[in-house]
Formats: C-alpha cells, sequence, structure tokens
C-alpha cells in the first residue's frame, strides 16, 4: 500500500516537478469567516498524522465525500492562516466514498480573503485582443479532477479560452482532441484508485462539443481517446505530475 | 412606523394610478391618473380589450405601487397576439401575465378574478389553471393551487425532451408517492398511456427581458461548458428564461405556452411571434413608489423602471455596479423627511447592505456547491447567486437547488404531488441515492438526478407586485422568503436585519 506517496521528481524528457504528497482523506472545514469565499479547507494525512491546507485548490472539497489531495509543500513564508501545513500548488479531487462533516471554528486562525484566481474569465462585455502572430502548430491542455470531465470554474474555462482566443486567430487546418484517462491502478491511503476508461472519451467529446459552441468548425475537428494516461509537463499544471495526466490535449496543426 | 413594516394596511384601498398614452420614446416619466379602487376595470387587462398600452402606467400593491413602461411609447393592442384570444380557452398571454402584477399574476389577483367572474374567467382553464382537469370546475377547491399559491400545473414530457425536442433517456427513475391533485395518476401522469409529470408553478415575469436575454460569459459554470448555442441566431443563450430551462429563447418560450397555457392546435405565425417579442423586449417594470411616502427614485436613488431601460445589462455586479447600490444615495439621511420616510429609506440601504455582504454557510445546494468547485459549504451572500446589476438574477445560467422542492429542506406541502427519484447512476451529490421532490425542475428538463430540484434564478423586479415567491408559491410574503432562507442556511438574520431584507426586496 502506498498510504502516502511521496513522488519522485524525475519524468522522464519533462520538467516536471513532483507532488510532495498525494493522499485521500475526509476533508475539515475550518470556518475562518474571512469574508466571501474565504473558508479554509483542511485534510489530514493519517499517515504522518499531518494537517494540511488545501485551500488553494481550483476546486474545493465536498464535506460530506472524501477527497484526493495532491499537492507540493508551499514555497516561502506562507503563514498559517487556517491551521495547515499549505500546500501549493494542490489540486483537490471529490470522491465518492462519504464522510462525516465536521467543521472546526476559527480558532485564532484568520484564514485568507478571497482573491481572484489569476486564471479568470475576461466577461464578454470585455473586447477580447487576439494573440500576436506568427502563429506555429501547437497544443493546449486542460486539465482534470479525478475522474471526471468537469471544465472546472475560473481554471479549465480560462485555459479552454485561451486556446480558443488562439484557435480563432491562428485559423488552424486541423484540430486533434485527444482525451487521456488515467487508468493504471493505484492504492493510495488503502484505497484503490484508477480512472474509468470511458472518462477519456467523455472528457475528448466534451471537448469536442465545447470547440463547437465556441465557433471552431466542426469539420476540422477530430477526436480520439486513450487509457494508460502519461504524466507531462505543462505550466497550466503547475509542475504536478499526476493531476498531468487526467486531461485534454487540443492539438492544432496549421 | 410603516418603515419597518412590510406591508402596511389599508394600501389595498388605496387609489391605482392608471398611465397616460404618451408617444415617442422614454425619457421622461409619464404623467400618471388616478383612478379610485383595486378593482377598477382598468387594472385588469381581459383579452380582446382594444385598449391602449399606455407608455407608462402605475398599479397600487399592497405596499406601494409598480410602474409599467413600454419604451417606445404606448401600442394600440387591438388585435396584437399578446392581448389576442387565438384558442378556444379565451386566454391570451395577457391572462396570466398582468401588468398590474408585473407581467406575472398575484395569488391575489386570481382571487379577485374568481370573486369578480364566479370562476368563469378563461384563466380558470381547466387544462392548468385548475388543479387537474379531471375536477369539478365550478368548484373553487379544484382551483385551490392557483387561488392560493398562484400556481398554474405544467405538464412535462417523460422521458424529458431536450431543447430541441429530442428523447433524453433520464439517469433516474421516478415514481408517484402522493396526488393530491390526481393529474400524476390514471390518465395522467409517468405510468399514463402517454406519461407526463404534472408540476405546479408560478408565472414568470415578461418583463425586463433584456436581462434575463443577456449573457455576461461565454461559458455555463454550473454545467462546466460553454453556453449552448441558440440554432436561429447562432448566439450563446442565457439560460434564464424558464423555470425548468425547458426553452431557452423567447421563441421557443411562445411555442411553449401557446401549446399548453392557450391550449392552440396551430403554431403562431412568424408575424405573431415578432410581435409579442418586439411588444415584451420594450417593457420594463419595477416598484415606483412606496407607501411610506418616498419614490423609489427619489433623493438620489435610481430605483423604478426608467433606469432599467437605459441601463446595460448583463453586467457582473462585483466587477461593476453592485447589486442595488441603485439605493446608494439613501445611506445618507435627508433633512426634512416625515420620520416614516426616513426610516423606511435607511431601512432599505441597509437592505441592500445585508444583501451584498452578511454571508453565511451555503450548504448541499447543487448548482453551488457541486460541481463548479466552490467547496461544499462555500461562505457567501445572497448576490453570490443574485449578481446580475440592477435586476438580481444570474448572470450565469442560474440554475440552482435551493431546497424548495426537495426534501427534507422544503415546507411541507401537502397540497403538492410528491415524487421519489431514484438516481441510477451516480447518487446526487448532497441528497444520495433517493430524493423526495415536490418538483424535479430542471432534471425534467435534462433528465439528470443531479439536477433535481433545481430553479432558474428569476428577476427580482417588481416583487412587491407578484406574491407570493418562489417557484411553487410556498414564501407567502417577502418576510416568508427571507425566513426560508434563515432556516435553510441557518443565516441567523437580526429581526432588523430581516425587515430591511424586506424592504429592500419591497421597492424594487
Amino acid at each position: 500500500m502506498k498510504a502516502l506517496l511521496p513522488l519522485i521528481a524525475a519524468i522522464a524528457g519533462t520538467a516536471a516537478q513532483a507532488e510532495d504528497l498525494r493522499f485521500v482523506t475526509c476533508p475539515v472545514y475550518r470556518d475562518t469567516d474571512a469574508g466571501k469565499k474565504s473558508g479554509c479547507w483542511l485534510a489530514d494525512a493519517h499517515e504522518t498524522a499531518k494537517r494540511y491546507d488545501v485551500s488553494q485548490a481550483p476546486s474545493k472539497p465536498d464535506w460530506n465525500h472524501m477527497v484526493l489531495v495532491e499537492g507540493a509543500l508551499a514555497k516561502g513564508d506562507v503563514g498559517n492562516p487556517c491551521g495547515g501545513i499549505v500546500l501549493d500548488p494542490v489540486r483537490t479531487s471529490i470522491l465518492p466514498g462519504d464522510c462525516t462533516r465536521h467543521m472546526l471554528e476559527a480558532e485564532g486562525y484568520t484564514g485568507r480573503k478571497f482573491k481572484l484566481p489569476v486564471r479568470n474569465l475576461t466577461p464578454l462585455s470585455v473586447p477580447r485582443t487576439p494573440p500576436p502572430g506568427p502563429y506555429a502548430s501547437r497544443t493546449f491542455r486542460l486539465f482534470f479532477d479525478f475522474d471526471q470531465s468537469f471544465v472546472v470554474y475560473q481554471y479549465d474555462d480560462y485555459l479552454l479560452d485561451k486556446a480558443v482566443d488562439w484557435l480563432r486567430a491562428a485559423k488552424p487546418k486541423h484540430v486533434q482532441i485527444v482525451g487521456w484517462a488515467a487508468t493504471d491502478p493505484d492504492t493510495v491511503s488503502g484505497v484503490a484508485l484508477a480512472e474509468r476508461t470511458d472518462i477519456a472519451r467523455e472528457r475528448a467529446e466534451k471537448m469536442q462539443e465545447a470547440l463547437i459552441r465556441l465557433g471552431i468548425d466542426k469539420g476540422i475537428i477530430s477526436v480520439e481517446w486513450h487509457d494508460h494516461a502519461r504524466p507531462v509537463s505543462d505550466p497550466d499544471i503547475d509542475g504536478l505530475v499526476e493531476p498531468s495526466r487526467r486531461r485534454v490535449d487540443i492539438v492544432a496543426t496549421l | 412606523m410603516r418603515g419597518f413594516s412590510p406591508y402596511g394596511g389599508g394600501l389595498l384601498a388605496a387609489a391605482i394610478l392608471f398611465g397616460v398614452s404618451i408617444a415617442g420614446s422614454i425619457t421622461q416619466p409619464a404623467k400618471t391618473q388616478a383612478l379610485s379602487a383595486a378593482d377598477t376595470p382598468g387594472y385588469w387587462w381581459a383579452p380582446n380589450s382594444g385598449k391602449t398600452f399606455p407608455a407608462s402606467a402605475d398599479y397600487a400593491n399592497p405596499t406601494g405601487r409598480l410602474r409599467v413602461l413600454l419604451e417606445g411609447g404606448a401600442m394600440p393592442t387591438r388585435g396584437h397576439p399578446f392581448f389576442t384570444a387565438l384558442g378556444p380557452s379565451g386566454r391570451a398571454c395577457v391572462t396570466c401575465h398582468q401588468p398590474s402584477d408585473s407581467m406575472s399574476l398575484s395569488a391575489a389577483t386570481a382571487k379577485r378574478r374568481w370573486a369578480a367572474t364566479g370562476g368563469k374567467d378563461p384563466l380558470f382553464a381547466a387544462y392548468d389553471g385548475s388543479n387537474c382537469p379531471t375536477l369539478p370546475q365550478g368548484d373553487p377547491a379544484s382551483h385551490s393551487l392557483l387561488l392560493e399559491r398562484g400556481l398554474f400545473r405544467i405538464q412535462r414530457p417523460w422521458p424529458p425532451r431536450d431543447l430541441l425536442s429530442r428523447g433524453v433517456k433520464p439517469d433516474f427513475s421516478i415514481e408517484v408517492v402522493r396526488d393530491p391533485t390526481g393529474c400524476n395518476s390514471g390518465a395522467y401522469g409517468p405510468a399514463a398511456e402517454h406519461p407526463t409529470i404534472s408540476v405546479y408553478r408560478r408565472p414568470r415575469p415578461l418583463a425586463n427581458l433584456k436581462y434575463l436575454l443577456a449573457v455576461g460569459f461565454a461559458y455555463d459554470p454550473k454545467q462546466g461548458m460553454p453556453l449552448p448555442i441558440d440554432p436561429e441566431t447562432n448566439k450563446p443563450l442565457s439560460g434564464n428564461l424558464m423555470a425548468d430551462g425547458r426553452a431557452s429563447t423567447l421563441n421557443a418560450q411562445m411555442i411553449d405556452a401557446a401549446s399548453t397555457h392557450l391550449e392552440l392546435t396551430r403554431h403562431l405565425t412568424p408575424a405573431q411571434m415578432k410581435q409579442i417579442t418586439d411588444f415584451e423586449s420594450r417593457l420594463f417594470t419595477a416598484q415606483q413608489h412606496d407607501a411610506s411616502g418616498t419614490d423609489t427614485d427619489a433623493a438620489g436613488a435610481e430605483g423604478g423602471p426608467m433606469k432599467l431601460a437605459k441601463s446595460q445589462p448583463g453586467q457582473l455586479g462585483s466587477i461593476g455596479k453592485p447589486v442595488w447600490s441603485e439605493y446608494e444615495a439613501w445611506e445618507k439621511p435627508t433633512p426634512g423627511l416625515t420620520p416614516a420616510v426616513a426610516a423606511f429609506r435607511a431601512s432599505v440601504a441597509r437592505g441592500a447592505h445585508v444583501f451584498r455582504d452578511k454571508t453565511f454557510l451555503i450548504t448541499d445546494s447543487a448548482g453551488i456547491n457541486s460541481p463548479i468547485g466552490f467547496g461544499n459549504p462555500v461562505r457567501n451572500a445572497c448576490v453570490f447567486c443574485h449578481n446580475m446589476s440592477q435586476m438580481g438574477n444570474d448572470v450565469a445560467p442560474g440554475q440552482v437547488d435551493l431546497g424548495t422542492t426537495n426534501l427534507p429542506f422544503a415546507d411541507p406541502a401537502p397540497q403538492l404531488p410528491l415524487f421519489r427519484i431514484t438516481c441510477l447512476g451516480k447518487p446526487h451529490p448532497h441528497y444520495g441515492r433517493v430524493i423526495y421532490t415536490s418538483d424535479p425542475g430542471y432534471a425534467l428538463t435534462t433528465g439528470r438526478c443531479a439536477d433535481v430540484g433545481k430553479i432558474t434564478l428569476q428577476s427580482m423586479r417588481g416583487l412587491a407586485a407578484r406574491a407570493p415567491y418562489f417557484s411553487n408559491g410556498s414564501a407567502r410574503d417577502l418576510r416568508g422568503v427571507v425566513d426560508y432562507y434563515d432556516r435553510r442556511y441557518h443565516i441567523g438574520y437580526t429581526e432588523q436585519e430581516k425587515r430591511d431584507l424586506v424592504n429592500l426586496m419591497s421597492v424594487l
């Protein structure tokens, strides 16, 4: 059993760093009440008895369900606003298993005032500036929570929007959408984890529909999907390894 | 003091002010003319009346007066399809979308029409103006849901059909637990030869529509996808028109309404739909005057419908004009006011702050706590979802489960049907495998168990004219709305905060 999984940094051919931690637990909500969207999410790694602050994840936990935590220790002096060791970058994926909901009072912790994430969508009322050329064939990626195909708000929607802005400007001859699923089985904190094979197809087909809705010509899009996903290096996965498997590649060929 | 009482007594006996027709676009408030009593002929718009729809008209309601503006000037209604009975029921669109009721219909108005006509008004058509067509139509008890809660019967196909009328394979099964109206069993209901589900809902106001059709962002964060595209215009759809999202354009809504509420056997013509769209798109309604003695656009405030007609729709309050900052000017007292007016204005201004700033933990509400990624729970305020400047609807498609129709959160409603939903695939993120609901809401369009009980947020304008509230009329008055939220989310509003919120909502 890989109860708490320290990952090794090296990924052949990539510059990605490994996340320090990967574990499954029941989340704890700390109501620090520092304004809107200010609450803290804590996750206890039972194997080490350490409590982590996972509040910086793009999609947050549900106190009724188990959560898969994948993250790296924050660099620099980030303080202790929530009562846990800060993970940043971090991803949290809601798992089907039930949890007993638990909420802590602030207990002197300040929490964090909400700040708009760096990856946030621009309203349609704001004129878009097309990305400058010259253009060359390139690949865009969207990353998903475990076993999900949901385009995460203020993360994936931003990535998709950027990709579409570029596609509209560069006008590629062909757009290949490749859905991936992390189907290789693993055991984390005693919980067997493997994504469904079907999720690769769901991701790819959703992305095809998304591109069409955003005005990309259906005739230039092809779709495929694969399991046994391998990690990739991409700035938008923030150096995390395991979450990089759960993705869609949008491969644009000029 | 009126300022702290949501409903001052005796207002129903007060004057109805009925507008004078003026031509041209709206640039100045129209002159008004006083009429005498609540049931004057001018109050109720019957089909085929042949009257001219005024450029501006004021209608009394329990807390003041609603103003209805028609941008572009007065309009003759003779032969106009919105005002003409086109089908066998004798109803027209205006029957259930009355100007005095902010282009919706209050339960009080329904009661008055029953009293005035002995239940013979087309409003009480057996198809949907009664609890079920199988009931004796002369008995007011057969129309109790309309008379008591302002509810019309909405009959949805089962299995569901999507926006393009294609069959949807639902990921849940539905059983009837309780059928007090008889319209979910026998010749009706999911086990009938032609399966349907009957639910009961309030009519949504057909005014201020540019806000409900506005698109602020290209994405629906609740569905995790870009907005669907209107095949007619190739533009993204706002997703904010219907309670269950079964129609996303005005044309689609008209087609749906014509074949159900109007019982037409023929389609509306394109020319008729264009006429109706043109009329609806020019209509703006909001409370103009409060019974305490103040206009809602007095002393620098920006209430009333004129501001709505002039403003740009689709703006997110958090990055533009804060929601209900229309009443910011009332934060500073104005010398010389009567105590009642001064207290009322101060209360409204405080209410706007409570609406925006009083945070609470939102829990187990699909469309908020799942699957967007905000987390369950998430701390926020009313304005989290009611986020569009000037209107208080959701800039994103507003399908949210507040629990108003789902147990255990819904208030007891023995007069409504109860369904048992069993999720066949993934369980619901908050209710689990089995859900009890009086209205599956958006799930009757999408066929998804995760959408059970989601109801589209609507405009918050003209509320004083169209009680009761929530899609199933479960809140008798505005205080009932506040009390529901307070119970549902354990907010802990103080008595003053509750009054301030009620007063705020009464002037929208």
